[in-house]
């Protein structure tokens, strides 16, 4: 099955949207508790990232028996340095950011925790498209 | 709903003579567990976690909570009667606690015995299930049996960090026996019954989640015996008649937000009222809030003083308890605990038959075992949650529209039930476009079909 959802730039207030949705139907089709948890983390920050970072932009999932597959696509500045953006505690953030409470550079580590395939493309100044995969089995 | 194994039975019913079918109840469960059938509301035993909610917002009365018959405890030469503090809290302090007792022997009772005796040893035992498990960093209170229902129907994946340890009442029920029995009573002749403030506590005696024997006999509802109570105190000053008042003030406190965070002393936090539980819950869930240590949660507001049965206000009974705390002023426990204690085979016993082997989840969510049914059937959910006009007017039965596409899909109900739908006549469409403007399409049942 599919779905789509839009994220807003800086829309903090509705951050959380799309992964309780999708927790929400994951508990309909009986996924096992450990890989809700995992899918639902890795989905929040990689819709956060894009409110934060970006422009917004949109999330599609495609959920069959095997696994459930979330590409996170955003209008964005993109990421000039991959390596550096995925270390633990690495962050441009800006300070509205942090007030928010977010900005600790532990977003992209914890998605790459949470997944069984993570793939993310990024061109400077035209935006970052994150593809996570999460196996139920 | 097809035919279902039932896992959980439950003490609330509603008095299909006074239910009027007005839905109040339905759309404030958490759980979704109220239908309108028959013109009726009618539980979903599955679903329903006894947290009360529905029997606190009715406006008719309609729903109550079957209690054993207060008789019954002539069946028995002891007959002891286990006070929770809460159920001191609903008197006035000008009463004093072994008035109240006296009125309680003189209904019937041969001895009273506070439940909150044992709520330190229980808190021992939470201490050394936690140093047992290194692996679990969440450890939630398994002291509100509404919690731990909600949490195996809704939040299935945190059934692991309940602490699998039973309720003070049972030890308490287990102590008091033990006692009897050491004075040469036989287990036949000795009758416990526990003065419940909720119909959760009902049924963690009932249908309990532990396969372990009970030692209580039968359940008072707090109300019942709070009415019978106060008119005898009202009536005449009774002749006090000294009974071995041994709780600290810590222990009065125990029922209330805070109270078994008080006695436990490390980490923790404490989460009352159903909203915040909930929340509380789903952020755990989500791992939005790192919760380290013990949290303790309770249903309702104010914890046990805000139970159902609870006669007087909660905020009143709250201050009433305290107040009993400080004058009593007994930071430390007195010397009568229980012998047996001191003997560690008998304490390697009773840790047993204070555990709890396992808790099942249950999930209310679940639409089918076969995964690629349950794929279908959501897919299916999605359309007509679309299809329906998503102002959870309830007129269908169900608590929302998001409600009555997944009865719609499990074969519950039908898309004719929603009043929306299926509307024939021009004056009908008329009158809800007067309502909705054109937010919300008219259409028959044959077109929503086509769709
Ligand atoms: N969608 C994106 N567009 C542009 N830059 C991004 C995007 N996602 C991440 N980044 C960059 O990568 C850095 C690290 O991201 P990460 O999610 O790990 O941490 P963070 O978002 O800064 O803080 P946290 O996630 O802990 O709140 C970000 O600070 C940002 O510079
Ligand atoms: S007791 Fe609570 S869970 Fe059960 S039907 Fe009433 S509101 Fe719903
Ligand atoms: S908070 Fe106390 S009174 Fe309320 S349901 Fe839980 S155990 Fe019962
Ligand atoms: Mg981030």
């Amino acid at each position: 099955m599919h779905y789509t959802f839009d994220i807003e730039r800086g829309n903090f207030t509705d951050a959380g949207q799309a992964s309780s949705s999708v927790k929400r139907t994951l508990k309909h089709l009986g996924v096992a508790p450990a890989n809700i948890k995992r899918t639902v983390v890795a989905l929040f920050e990689a819709e956060i990232n894009a409110i934060a970072h970006a422009y917004g932009g949109t999330i599609d999932v495609d959920i069959d028996d095997q696994k459930i597959v979330m590409v996170v696509a955003d209008k964005g500045p993109g990421i000039p340095n991959l390596d550096l953006a995925m270390q633990e505690g690495w962050s441009t953030a800006s300070a509205e950011v942090r007030e928010m409470g977010y900005g600790a550079g532990m977003g992209l580590p914890n998605i790459k925790k949470n997944t069984d395939d993570l793939k993310i493309e990024s061109t400077v100044g035209v935006g970052t498209t994150v593809t996570m995969t999460v196996f139920f089995a | 709903m097809a035919a279902q194994e039932t896992f959980f039975g439950h003490s609330l019913k509603v008095d299909k003579s006074r239910c009027l079918g007005c839905t109040t109840c339905m759309r404030s469960c958490p759980t979704g567990a109220i239908r309108i059938r028959g013109g009726k509301a009618v539980v979903y035993d599955n679903k329903c976690v006894d947290c009360g909610n529905c029997m606190k917002v009715c406006p008719h009365k309609a729903i109550y909570i079957q209690q054993d018959d207060f008789a019954l405890i002539h069946n028995y030469e002891y007959r002891v009667c286990l006070v929770p503090t809460t159920f001191i809290g609903q008197f006035e302090e000008k009463f004093r606690t072994r008035e109240i007792y006296a009125c309680l022997k003189k209904l019937g009772f041969t001895h009273i015995y506070e439940v909150e005796h044992e709520v330190e040893y229980v808190v021992e035992l939470y201490k050394k299930y936690i140093a047992k498990h290194p692996e679990i960093r969440t450890f939630i209170s398994p002291y509100c049996p509404a919690v731990i229902r909600l949490i195996q129907v809704r939040f299935p994946s945190l059934v692991d960090n309940i602490i699998r340890v039973r309720a003070p009442f049972e030890l308490a029920a287990h102590i008091m026996t033990n006692r009897l029995m050491d004075e040469g009573a036989s287990r036949e002749s000795i009758g416990v019954f526990y003065v419940t403030p909720c119909a959760a506590k009902i049924a963690a005696v009932k249908y309990p989640v532990s396969n372990k024997e009970t030692m209580i006999t039968g359940v008072i509802n707090m109300d019942f015996l709070f009415n019978k109570v106060q008119l005898m105190l009202r009536e005449s000053k009774k002749d006090a008649e000294a009974i071995n008042h041994s709780l600290t003030s810590r222990d009065i406190l125990w029922p209330l937000p805070g109270g078994e965070a008080s006695l436990f002393r490390g980490s923790h936090y404490a989460v009352d009222g159903l909203q915040n539980v909930l929340n509380f819950l789903e952020r755990l869930e989500d791992e939005t809030v790192d919760a380290r240590g013990l949290v303790e949660m309770r249903i309702c507001d104010q914890g046990c003083v805000g139970g159902v049965l609870a006669t007087n206000n909660r905020f009143v009974a709250r201050k009433r308890l305290e107040d009993r705390a400080r004058l009593l002023d007994q930071p430390d426990r007195p010397l009568n605990r229980y012998t047996r204690y001191n003997n560690p085979e008998f304490c390697k016993w009773i840790d047993e038959q204070m555990e709890i082997d396992e808790i099942t989840p249950h999930s209310i969510y679940k639409l089918d075992d076969n995964f690629a049914e349950a794929i279908k059937m959501a897919e299916r959910m999605k359309k007509i949650e679309k299809a329906l006009p998503g102002v959870n007017c309830s007129a269908c039965g169900a608590p929302s529209c998001a409600a009555l596409a997944e009865d719609i899909v499990r074969g519950d109900a039908d898309i004719s039930s929603c009043m929306f739908i299926n509307r024939h006549s021009q004056a009908s469409e008329d009158a809800i476009r007067n309502i909705w403007g054109d937010r919300i399409k008219t259409r028959t049942i044959n077109q929503d079909k086509s769709e």
